[in-house]
């Protein structure tokens, strides 16, 4: 296991454009976590504008609510879909470098090959849980006035639903590039898939002209979505009538965790069939 | 001796083109096996098969006396077609790539980048190469690690002629070293050169095999006439290194399996009484005989 590891770092090592990516993804990371309230607050002083009483500013950044807040604007589509061209470019690499076929006959099985590129998703999705478990520890601690353990383990759990969002969401990016083996097209589709097919899918899916339904749910980005469903701010809860979750349910994970096990077998299935 | 690899009546079709029609090989150790045959005989396919990159239709294959695994690739060190690297990497973290991939360690790179003239070039990414670089360091990566077998798929195309010397020059030093080689090549002149043994493909199909002494033997044809020619037919045929003849008008043409001197003939056909009213020695080129070799078997 660290063998295939130490192969996907020296693959990786003097990449500029993995770098380059790499820098990005922090830099809308971070921008988006830290300007979340700004941006709210942007939009409830729009909104007084036309309200008799006014809704006061909301604060996002205190325990224990900053972890449900944090784990939701860091995995919101346009910061998601980094490390998944990320993913893409490295996988979509081999087939057009035509390395993936030096690996097999230098002495890698298909099997390794697929597990070296899912130990790396694994590596990466642990490394950004870490990073923003210490984003969110170090804005609650200094937005919270009195804070106690309990206080700031109470909404903890959000963390890991980061984790299985960040993680679920690369294998699909992983499941395109793997089909479709080149990195124009891959990230082409699976970006059409993620902001135009699937929303438009949800929509005509959810609208009760069809027929009474939740399927439009169990769609596989949505499903990933929904595992960290609405950052928990009570003025949407009053204004726009949102039932917020209060915890990550166990159910909500297993749907995302679900669909990225078929994934990763049938590219197993379909690498193990095809020539190189 | 050792059998390295054997292939057992392996196919592969791809649509209506049949790329590999029931190939059987077996190369021993220490044999510097050439493939021979011209572009689109099935070469490079048989190739793919033997490293596991295609899977054949029919027919089995073993390494080393047992079934092929990724544990037997790691003791084969391969050129196949066109280099393939990181094209941002190094050559050296290229090479530590495939270190690592067959278990070895780090020590052996700058022997291997030595031996192929790029130690210089070592830190250079491997896009900023020329051609012929690019096909060193692939040798080089063969090398790695002291394979027991070398693949190598034309190895020689597209370089200068001084890049073919060298690495004419270091499949035989490796050969020398007891390492077995097989070698894929359209270029009899090259097969000559480094083979001992040679199977001759086309269209798929294999025609001969065998050492490269006797298959690829270039011995002379003459042309023979006499008054009595059925005499001449029959008497020829007597003779111990006879092979084949053709009829063309008056004369007929024979082929021998090794060389012959003319008055060494003349004196045999004195001895069993027949008078030869005509005799000339035909000199071919090897390209001659590679392409009789073919049309013989069509």
């Amino acid at each position: 296991m660290t063998k295939l590891l130490r192969i996907e770092f020296k693959k990786i090592l003097t990449y500029k454009i993995f770098w380059i990516l790499v820098g990005l993804y922090f830099i809308f990371l971070s921008a988006g976590i830290l300007m979340a309230e700004f941006m709210i607050n942007n939009m409830v002083d729009n909104m007084n504008r036309h309200l008799p009483i006014p809704v006061p500013h909301v604060a996002i950044y205190f325990f224990p609510w900053v972890w449900q807040n944090i784990a939701f604007f860091a995995t919101i589509r346009y910061v998601l879909i980094f490390p998944a061209i990320v993913i893409i470019i490295l996988v979509t690499n081999e087939y057009t470098f035509k390395t993936i076929r030096q690996n097999m006959i230098n002495g890698m099985s298909k099997a390794e090959f697929l597990n070296s590129k899912l130990l790396l998703i694994l590596l990466i999705s642990v490394i950004m849980t870490i990073f923003v478990a210490i984003a969110t520890l170090i804005l609650g601690f200094s937005n919270t006035a009195d804070v106690n353990l309990a206080m700031v383990l109470e909404k903890s759990s959000f963390i890991f639903g980061f984790f299985v969002t960040i993680l679920t969401f690369q294998v699909f990016a992983l499941f395109f590039a793997f089909l479709m083996r080149n990195t124009g097209l891959s990230i082409a589709i699976f970006t059409l898939y993620v902001f135009i097919i699937e929303p438009i899918l949800y929509y005509f899916l959810k609208s009760p002209i069809v027929f009474e339904n939740n399927i439009s749910t169990y769609l596989p980005v949505n499903s990933v979505l929904r595992v960290t469903e609405y950052p928990s701010i009570q003025v949407l809860k009053q204004v726009m009538g949102l039932n917020l979750q209060n915890t990550v349910s166990f159910w909500a994970c297993c749907i995302p965790l679900g669909y990225a096990a078929v994934m990763i077998g049938i590219v197993y299935w379909v690498i193990s069939k095809r020539d190189l | 001796m050792e059998t390295i690899l054997s292939v057992n009546n392996i196919s592969k079709r791809y649509g209506k083109i049949q790329a590999v029609d029931d190939l059987s090989l077996e190369v021993k150790k220490g044999q510097v096996f050439g493939i021979l045959g011209p572009n689109g005989s099935g070469k490079t396919t048989t190739l793919s098969i033997i490293l596991e990159l295609i899977k054949s239709n029919k027919g089995s294959f073993q390494w080393f006396g047992e079934l092929p695994s990724k544990e037997s690739r790691k003791r084969i060190g391969s050129v196949i077609e066109s280099p393939n690297f990181y094209p941002y990497l190094s050559p050296v973290n290229n090479l530590k790539i495939v270190a690592e991939i067959k278990d070895f360690g780090y020590d052996d790179i700058d022997r291997v980048l030595n031996l192929t003239g790029l130690y210089e070039r070592r830190n250079s990414r491997f896009k900023t190469f020329s051609f012929g670089m690019k096909q060193r360091l692939a040798v080089a990566s063969a090398l790695l690690g002291n394979p027991d077998v070398m693949i190598l798929d034309e190895p020689t195309n597209g370089l200068d002629p001084q890049g073919i010397a060298h690495i004419r020059e270091l499949i035989l030093l490796i050969a020398s070293q007891g390492t077995t080689i097989i070698i894929a090549s359209h270029l009899l002149d090259e097969v000559q050169k480094i083979c001992t043994h040679v199977a001759v493909l086309d269209r798929g199909r294999k025609l001969f095999d065998g050492k490269v002494s006797e298959v690829l033997a270039v011995s002379d044809s003459f042309e023979l006439s006499a008054l009595n020619i059925e005499l001449l037919k029959q008497t020829v045929a007597l003779h111990p290194a006879f092979v084949s003849l053709i009829p063309i008008g008056e004369k007929i043409l024979v082929y021998f399996k090794e060389d012959i001197q003319p008055a060494e003939l003349n004196q045999f056909f004195f001895q069993k009484d027949v008078i030869l009213s005509h005799l000339s020695e035909r000199k071919r080129s090897l390209e001659q005989h590679f392409l009789e070799l073919l049309d013989d078997n069509k």
